[in-house]
C-alpha cells in the first residue's frame, strides 16, 4: 500500500463500502476455482474490497502522521526463515520427497483460511474504553467492516475462494495435484499438550475483552508480517520452472495473495498505532498508556514467535520430514545434504517492543 | 435360547412392523376410496409410529434398542417426529440378575469369581442394551470396572436381525415407494459386529489412549487384558462427574464452556486429524475430573474413517462455517455424497438453502448446530443425494456434542477447537 500520505479520502465508512470491490474487466479464476479479486482492462491483479478500503487506510494513517503520532512497525529481522528453505524443499522434490513440501502448503492454507477466525474476535465499546475520541479511526471501524474484509479474504466467500483456495490451487498447479499426505491434520492439530484452559492476562487491569482483542491483533499482525517470508518462499518455488509444472501461473498466485495480504498488515498497524496514541480505562478506575498496553502484548508476541514457537514448529515439521524420508533409496545421504543447505539464523536479542515502565 | 422366545421374539417385530405399516396405509388406502387428498402434515402419524416403536424396543431390548438409536441417527432418512420420540431411547434397561452373570464371568474367565476378585458388586453400576458394568476389586485390591455381556446377547442379535430382515423384504414387496430400510439393518449389523467384541474394544481404548498420550487432558481407562474375553472386559475404574451434571462441575471450580469447548477439540482431534474416534459420546460415556480432564469410556463404536476422509471432513466444516459455496460444494462431492442423476446442481441448491441460514456471516458454535441441522433437513427433503454412511455416523456425534453444549448452557467455536485460535 506505499508509505502514508496526504489523503483528501474521508475517514467515516459504512460496513458496505469497506467490503466494496472495485471494477474487474476479468476475474481471477485459480485452476478451476473463482477466487476473489480480479484484473484490471491493463491486466494487472486488483486486490478484493479494495475500492474503499485502501484509501481509508492510507486517510486514517495520514490523520496520525498529522496528529504527530508515530506507525509502528515490526522489525523484518525478526522473521525466522522458512523451513525447508527453497533450497531444501528444492532438493526434497528433485529427489522425489514430496509429502514435506505438499504437507507444507497444505498447512499454509489451512493457517491462511483459519485467519477468518478474525470476524470472531469479540470486540468491546472501545468509546468507553478509550479515554480519547475514536471516531474516524481505523480503531473505529474493527468490526465495521475492517474484520469481516480480512476474513472473507483469508477463507473466501459465498461463489469466491480466498487465499486458503488460492495456495491450494498454487500448490497443484505446481505439483500437478499431489496427493495430500493423510496425516496432514494430525501434523498440524494433533500434537503437542492441549490447549491451556486459562490464557495468562499480560494487562490484569484491562477490561478482559479488551485485553483479548488488542493480544489478538497483535499476533495477527506479527503473523501477517512474518507470512510474507513464507510469501516470498512459495512465490521463489512455485515459480521456478525446475520443480514446478506451471510456474507462471503457480508463482504469480502467491504475488496476489502477498499483494492482498498488504492491507491486513497495513490497518492492524494502524489500529494498534492508534490504541498507541491514546490512554486505556482500567477496570480499577485508572488509565494505562495504550503504548505501555501495546508493547507489552506485541513483545510477549515476537518473542513467543520467534522463539519457542519457531522451535516448536521446525521440531514438528523435521519430525514428519525424517519420516518422509525413510522412503528415499538413500535417507542418510539425503538427511546430509539437506541439513547442509540449511539457513542459520539467531533470533534477535530484542523484540523492539520491550515494555518502558516497570508498572506494565 | 429356548425356541419360544424367538418365536416370541419374531412375532412381536412381526407385529410391531405390522402396525406401524398399517398406521399409514388404513388411512392412505380410506382416502383414495373417498377421493380426498393427501394431508400435508403427517407429524401426529410420525409420532405414534415412532412410539409403538420405542415401546417394542424397550420391552424386548438388545438389537430393537439399537435399532431405534440408529434410526434417531438418520436425520437425512426420517422426519423429525419420529426423531424426537427414539432419541429418548437410551441405553437404561433392567439389569439381568446376578447369579446369571456371575456364571457367564466365571465361564469366559475359566475360574470362580473369587480366585480373581476380592469384590464383586451383585448391583450393576450400568446396563444397557448389549452389557452390563460391574464395580469389581482385583485380589490385590485394584478397583475395576468390569462389563459383562448378556449371556445369550449374540443369539438374540442373530434372531433379531433375520426378523428384521424378513420384514423389510416383505414392506418393500408390497410398498411401490418404500424408505429404504436395509441399509440401516446392514448398518445395525456392522455395528453389532463392532460392539459384541469386547477385545477389540480394548484394542480400540488402547489406541484412542495413544493418540492423547502427549496431551494430559484425556484420560481413558488402562484395559486389563488378563481378565478380559470377548464377552468379559475388564478395565480400570474411573471416576468423574459425569459431563451433564452442571451445577457440580461448576462447583469443582470448572466452567462448563471450558469442558463444552475441550470436548469439541477432543473430538475433532479424533475425527479430523487421526480418522479414529470413540463414536458414542452420549452423556452416560463421558465425564470430567475435578482436575479438568475428559474421561472417555466405551469404545465398542469407535470407527476408522477412510484416508482423506477427515481431510473431506474439515473442508467441509470449514467452508460452512466461512460461508464459501463454491467450497463447500467441492467439499460434498470429494467427501463422497452423490446424486443419483449426477446434476451437482443439487448441491447448490442444498448449498444456497444452507448459507439463508447466515444473517450476520459470523459462525460460532451455535450457527455451526444451525448448518448441520439445515444440511439434514436439506437431504431428506431432496432424495436425489446419497449420503455417505460414515459421515452419518459422524454427524451423529456433532449431534450428541451439541445436545451435551446444550445441557451445559454453553457453545463450541468448532474453528476454533480445529485449531484456530481468537488469541
Amino acid at each position: 500500500m506505499g508509505a502514508p500520505a496526504a489523503s483528501d479520502a474521508p475517514l467515516e465508512y459504512a460496513v458496505d463500502e469497506l467490503l466494496a470491490d472495485g471494477p474487474y474487466e476479468a476475474p481471477l479464476v485459480a485452476g478451476q476455482v473463482r477466487c476473489h479479486g480480479g484484473f484490471d482492462a491493463e491486466g494487472r491483479y486488483r486486490s478484493p474490497r479494495t475500492l474503499q478500503r485502501a484509501p481509508a487506510i492510507r486517510a486514517w494513517q495520514a490523520q496520525l502522521a498529522r496528529d504527530g503520532h508515530e506507525l509502528l512497525a515490526i522489525d523484518a529481522a525478526l522473521m525466522p526463515p522458512q523451513y525447508p528453505n527453497v533450497e531444501q524443499a528444492k532438493l526434497l522434490l528433485r529427489e522425489g520427497v514430496r509429502d514435506p513440501v505438499v504437507r507444507r502448503l497444505t498447512i499454509i492454507s489451512i493457517v491462511e483460511g483459519f485467519g477468518a477466525i478474525i470476524r470472531d474476535v469479540k470486540v468491546p465499546d472501545l468509546a468507553a474504553l478509550v479515554v480519547e475520541p475514536i471516531e474516524g479511526t481505523a480503531l473505529a471501524h474493527l468490526r465495521g467492516g475492517l474484520f469481516e474484509a480480512h476474513a472473507r479474504d483469508e477463507a473466501g466467500y459465498r461463489d469466491e475462494g480466498g487465499h486458503k483456495q488460492m495456495w491450494e490451487a498454487a500448490r497443484d498447479l505446481a505439483l500437478e495435484n499431489p496427493r495430500i499426505p493423510g496425516d496432514v491434520l494430525m501434523r498440524m492439530l494433533g500434537q503437542g499438550p492441549g490447549r491451556r484452559r486459562e490464557r495468562r492476562r499480560a494487562l490484569p487491569r484491562l477490561d478482559e475483552a479488551l485485553e483479548t482483542m488488542l493480544a489478538t491483533m497483535a499476533q495477527v499482525l506479527a503473523v501477517e508480517v512474518f507470512a510474507m517470508g513464507a510469501f516470498d518462499w512459495g512465490e521463489r518455488l512455485l515459480s521456478d520452472p525446475e520443480v514446478s509444472a506451471n510456474p507462471e501461473a503457480a508463482g504469480s498466485l502467491v504475488s496476489y495473495i502477498r499483494s492482498d495480504e498488504s492491507p491486513h498488515v497495513e490497518y492492524l498497524r494502524s489500529a494498534l498505532s492508534e490504541v498507541s496514541a491514546r490512554s486505556l480505562r482500567c477496570v480499577d478506575g485508572g488509565t494505562i498508556p495504550g503504548r505501555e498496553a501495546v508493547r507489552v502484548l506485541l513483545h510477549a508476541t515476537l518473542r513467543g514467535l520467534t522463539r519457542e514457537r519457531r522451535e516448536e514448529q521446525r521440531q514438528a515439521i523435521r519430525e514428519s520430514l525424517l519420516d518422509s524420508m525413510q522412503a528415499h533409496a538413500q535417507p542418510e545421504s539425503l538427511l546430509e545434504r539437506y541439513d547442509a543447505l540449511e539457513s542459520a539464523w539467531t533470533p534477535p536479542a530484542k523484540t523492539g517492543f520491550e515494555p518502558e515502565t516497570p508498572e506494565a | 435360547m429356548r425356541l419360544l422366545v424367538r418365536l416370541y421374539r419374531s412375532l412381536r417385530i412381526a407385529a410391531t412392523a405390522a402396525r406401524v405399516y398399517l398406521l399409514y396405509k388404513l388411512p392412505a388406502w380410506g382416502r383414495r376410496l373417498l377421493r380426498r387428498p393427501e394431508p400435508e402434515d403427517l407429524d401426529a402419524s410420525h409420532e405414534r409410529a415412532a412410539r409403538i416403536l420405542l415401546g417394542t424396543a424397550l420391552s424386548l431390548r438388545g438389537v430393537t434398542i439399537k435399532f431405534c438409536q440408529v434410526v434417531a441417527t438418520r436425520a437425512d432418512v426420517f422426519p423429525p417426529a419420529v426423531i424426537e420420540v427414539l432419541k429418548q431411547c437410551h441405553d437404561a434397561v433392567p439389569p439381568q440378575p446376578f447369579p446369571r452373570i456371575r456364571a457367564h464371568v466365571e465361564a469366559e474367565l475359566g475360574r470362580p469369581l473369587d480366585q480373581v476378585f476380592r469384590a464383586f458388586e451383585p448391583e450393576p453400576m450400568a446396563a444397557a442394551s448389549l452389557a452390563q458394568v460391574h464395580r469389581a476389586e482385583l485380589l490385590d485390591g485394584t478397583p475395576l470396572a468390569v462389563k459383562v455381556q448378556y449371556p445369550d446377547i449374540e443369539q438374540i442379535v442373530r434372531t433379531d436381525l433375520a426378523n428384521m430382515r424378513r420384514v423389510c423384504a416383505v414392506y418393500e414387496f408390497f410398498d411401490p415407494q418404500p424408505l429404504e430400510l436395509r441399509p440401516l439393518v446392514k448398518e445395525l449389523t456392522n455395528h453389532l459386529a463392532l460392539e459384541l467384541d469386547f477385545l477389540r474394544e480394548a484394542d480400540c481404548a488402547d489406541r484412542v489412549r495413544e493418540l492423547f498420550a502427549r496431551d494430559g487432558t484425556v484420560v481413558v481407562p488402562e484395559m486389563h487384558r488378563e481378565w478380559s474375553t470377548r464377552r468379559v472386559l475388564s478395565m480400570q475404574l474411573v471416576d468423574g462427574i459425569k459431563i451433564t451434571e452442571k451445577e457440580k462441575i461448576q462447583a469443582a471450580g470448572l466452567d462448563p464452556a471450558d469442558v463444552v469447548q475441550e470436548l469439541m477439540r477432543i473430538y475433532t482431534r479424533m475425527i479430523l486429524a487421526a480418522g479414529f474416534f470413540q463414536a458414542d459420546p452420549h452423556p452416560g460415556n463421558l465425564f470430567v475430573q475435578p482436575d479438568g480432564q475428559v474421561v472417555l469410556l466405551d469404545f465398542g463404536l469407535s470407527k476408522e474413517l477412510p484416508e482423506g476422509f477427515g481431510l473431506g471432513l474439515f473442508e467441509l466444516m470449514f467452508s460452512m462455517m466461512t460461508l464459501n459455496e463454491s467450497a463447500m460444494i467441492r467439499a460434498f462431492q470429494e467427501l463422497g455424497f452423490e446424486t443419483k442423476n449426477g446434476d451437482p446442481s443439487t448441491f447448490l441448491l442444498i448449498t444456497r438453502r444452507m448459507m439463508k441460514r447466515s444473517d450476520t456471516g459470523r459462525f460460532e458454535g451455535e450457527f455451526t448446530e444451525q448448518m448441520t441441522d439445515e444440511l439434514f433437513d436439506a437431504i431428506r427433503e431432496n432424495p436425489v443425494v446419497q449420503v455417505p454412511s460414515d459421515f452419518v455416523l459422524v454427524g451423529r456425534v456433532f449431534s450428541l456434542l451439541s445436545g451435551i453444549a446444550h445441557t451445559l448452557g454453553s457453545r463450541a467455536n468448532v474453528l476454533e477447537a480445529m485449531g484456530a485460535s481468537t488469541g
